[in-house]
């Protein structure tokens, strides 16, 4: 499977859109993509979702680093075009309760097979 | 012993040079095989090629002669690449020994005492994707009524993931005689590994605690898999879900507490993700497909049950898992 | 009885230097064809390890005896930045899979014997011996 990120900067906040599935063999893409804007301080990211089906563990790890790292920086990252299927795991891991989410618009309600 | 074999070859290579004889060839294709056993490099090979046609035919000219100089010295870094793959294999067969080691450690550090209880019935199965696992089953029972299970899940496999498990291990063990609730396991475990592990390790845990007398099922649940409840009574299937971060994310938090009350021959199913997200070529399984299997065998008892899931879900994947498969069953009996 | 001369390195052609009086060194010795390959490549790395890390430093090429041994010794010394990690140059598949050459673990199997002395900020000596058979 391919991951393509593709970054983007408008009005100081960081865009990353991520199409594909994130799993162990494709999320060092990603996280590459995401640690080159880590230490910047009071970063202010958005992640879309929206052409994304599926996340591992090893994916949702990446996820969580990447938001841990921003903290300390005082920054914010937001996650948009969340599927169903995702939205579950954000919930089941309780990374609802700490990331801003954002649900897919107008998203077939049933993402999963 | 360069001497013996150089002896050797100049004689193949003079029948091979007077005769061209497919079968010369042959000899020569064994021969080779003398070289690479007895470590014999590809420079020394040309030398004892050049030396064996001084001999044949002397009359050659220098520049021949020169030409093979040349090849010598082509080779001595091929000579040296060989030399290196055979030490990085050796060096690779002692990781796969140290790694066997590991595992067998990992699995006398992990062992942990089923509960045997009246009128609970308890089945487990556990299967790493690779040699060591970052799922980990621990039981927890005193002699009084309560049993216990953590079913704990490391984000990630391997050898990083197992080694978290440890840390797992030790946070339960001190808490083995205290018979806490859920959420104050789930806490106190959370600021260990919170403490202990790396920024980029999270681990998902589901905790239960079930009260034999009253059989009343206290469970809490850190960002893991809900369990699955079976209603003998009704035949259908409840989520036992609970609020509560993955452990390792952040520091203080509070986990939800949440029970249910169990009915005879209800049975409850704890997974990790290595089950839930079994995947085939079609995509991933319907959670009605897991439904299904554990319908089909309510009845059995509860290891029967673990070991089914696990044979159908395997069956579906060649066993060829992607990820650790982890399965607790606690069945209620007729007391 | 030992005898010796030695090339200074600074300019990659003097790895050629080297390589000539190492060769000249191994014939005299007694060494065949294949040793004598041996032998250079080994000065070969050892020379373009001091013009590539240390900028300058030189190859001493002695010829030994010790009782019945007669031998080559090859002395590399340099004033560079000497070697952080021991452990780690001499790993496999540090130096080669960079496309640096046989890097020293190469020079090792090469020689008979090899030792490195380093110290950070002054420099490193490298001495390998081939002892004629």
């Amino acid at each position: 499977m391919n991951l393509q990120v593709e970054v983007s900067e408008e009005n100081l906040v960081h865009y990353f859109k991520v199409v594909g599935e994130v799993d162990a063999f494709t999320a060092p893409v990603l996280k590459e993509r995401l640690t080159s804007v880590q230490k910047t301080p009071n970063v202010q990211a958005v992640i879309d979702l929206s052409e994304v089906d599926y996340i591992d563990s090893t994916g949702l790890g990446i996820f969580i680093g990447f938001y841990k790292a921003l903290q300390e920086q005082n920054g914010y990252v937001k996650m948009t075009g969340v599927n169903h299927r995702l939205k579950r795991l954000f919930e089941i891991t309780g990374i609802d309760k700490i990331i801003d989410i954002e649900i897919e618009e107008g998203g077939s309600d049933d993402a999963s097979l | 012993m360069p001497r013996e074999i150089g002896k050797h070859y100049k004689e193949i290579l003079k029948q091979y040079i007077q005769k061209q004889d497919e079968k010369d060839l042959y000899a020569g294709q064994k021969f080779s095989r003398e070289f690479i056993e007895k470590e014999i490099s590809p420079e020394e090979v040309i030398g004892i090629h050049k030396s064996s046609l001084m001999e044949l035919l002397p009359e050659t000219s220098d520049q021949i002669w020169h030409s093979f100089d040349f090849l010598i010295e082509m080779m001595i870094h091929y000579g040296l690449a060989l030399q290196e793959h055979q030490s990085l294999i050796l060096k690779q067969e002692e990781l796969a020994m140290e790694m066997k080691i590991a595992a067998q450690v990992q699995n006398s550090l992990l062992k942990t005492k089923v509960p045997s209880f009246k009128g609970l019935d308890i089945g487990f199965i556990t299967v790493p994707a690779k040699q060591m696992s970052g799922d980990y089953i621990y039981f927890l029972n005193d002699d009084s009524n309560y049993a216990s299970v953590a079913v704990a899940d490391v984000i990630g496999k391997g050898i990083p993931a197992a080694l978290c498990m440890s840390i797992i291990k030790f946070g339960m063990d001190s808490m083995q005689y205290e018979n806490p609730s859920p959420n104050v396991v789930l806490e106190v475990v959370n600021r260990i590994v919170e403490d202990n592990i790396d920024d980029s390790m999270f681990i998902s845990m589901f905790y239960g605690k079930y009260d034999a007398e009253k059989s009343i099922f206290n469970y809490g649940s850190a960002g893991h898999e809900p369990a699955l409840l079976y209603r003998a009574k009704t035949g259908k299937f409840v989520e036992l879900d609970a609020e509560g971060l993955l452990l390792g994310v952040q520091r203080n938090i509070q986990y939800e507490e949440r029970s249910v009350q169990l009915e005879d021959n209800d049975f409850i199913v704890i997974m990790t993700d290595g089950v839930t997200e079994t995947r085939t070529e079609q995509g991933f399984i319907e959670e009605q497909f897991i439904h299904a299997i554990l319908e089909s065998v309510k009845d059995e008892p509860a290891q029967k049950i673990a070991d089914t899931v696990y044979q159908r879900l395997g069956e579906l994947q060649n066993f060829q898992l992607r990820d650790d498969f982890t399965i607790v069953i606690f069945k209620k009996n007729e007391r | 009885m030992e005898y010796g001369s030695s090339v200074e390195i600074n300019t990659e052609w003097d790895i050629v230097a080297a390589r000539q009086l190492g060769r000249n060194e191994a014939k005299k010795i007694g060494f065949g064809t294949v040793d004598q390959a041996r032998i250079t490549t080994a000065i070969s790395e050892l020379a373009r390890n001091i013009y590539l890390y240390a900028g300058m430093g030189r190859i001493e090429i002695t010829c030994i005896l010790q009782g019945q041994m007669k031998g080559i010794s090859i002395i590399a010394s340099d004033e560079g930045p000497g070697i952080t990690d021991v452990r780690k140059v001499m790993d496999d598949g540090f130096t080669t899979s960079g496309g640096l050459g046989a890097g020293m673990p190469g020079v090792k199997r090469l020689m008979d014997e090899f030792n490195i002395a380093t110290e950070r900020g002054v420099g490193t000596t490298i001495t390998a011996i081939k002892w004629l058979r």
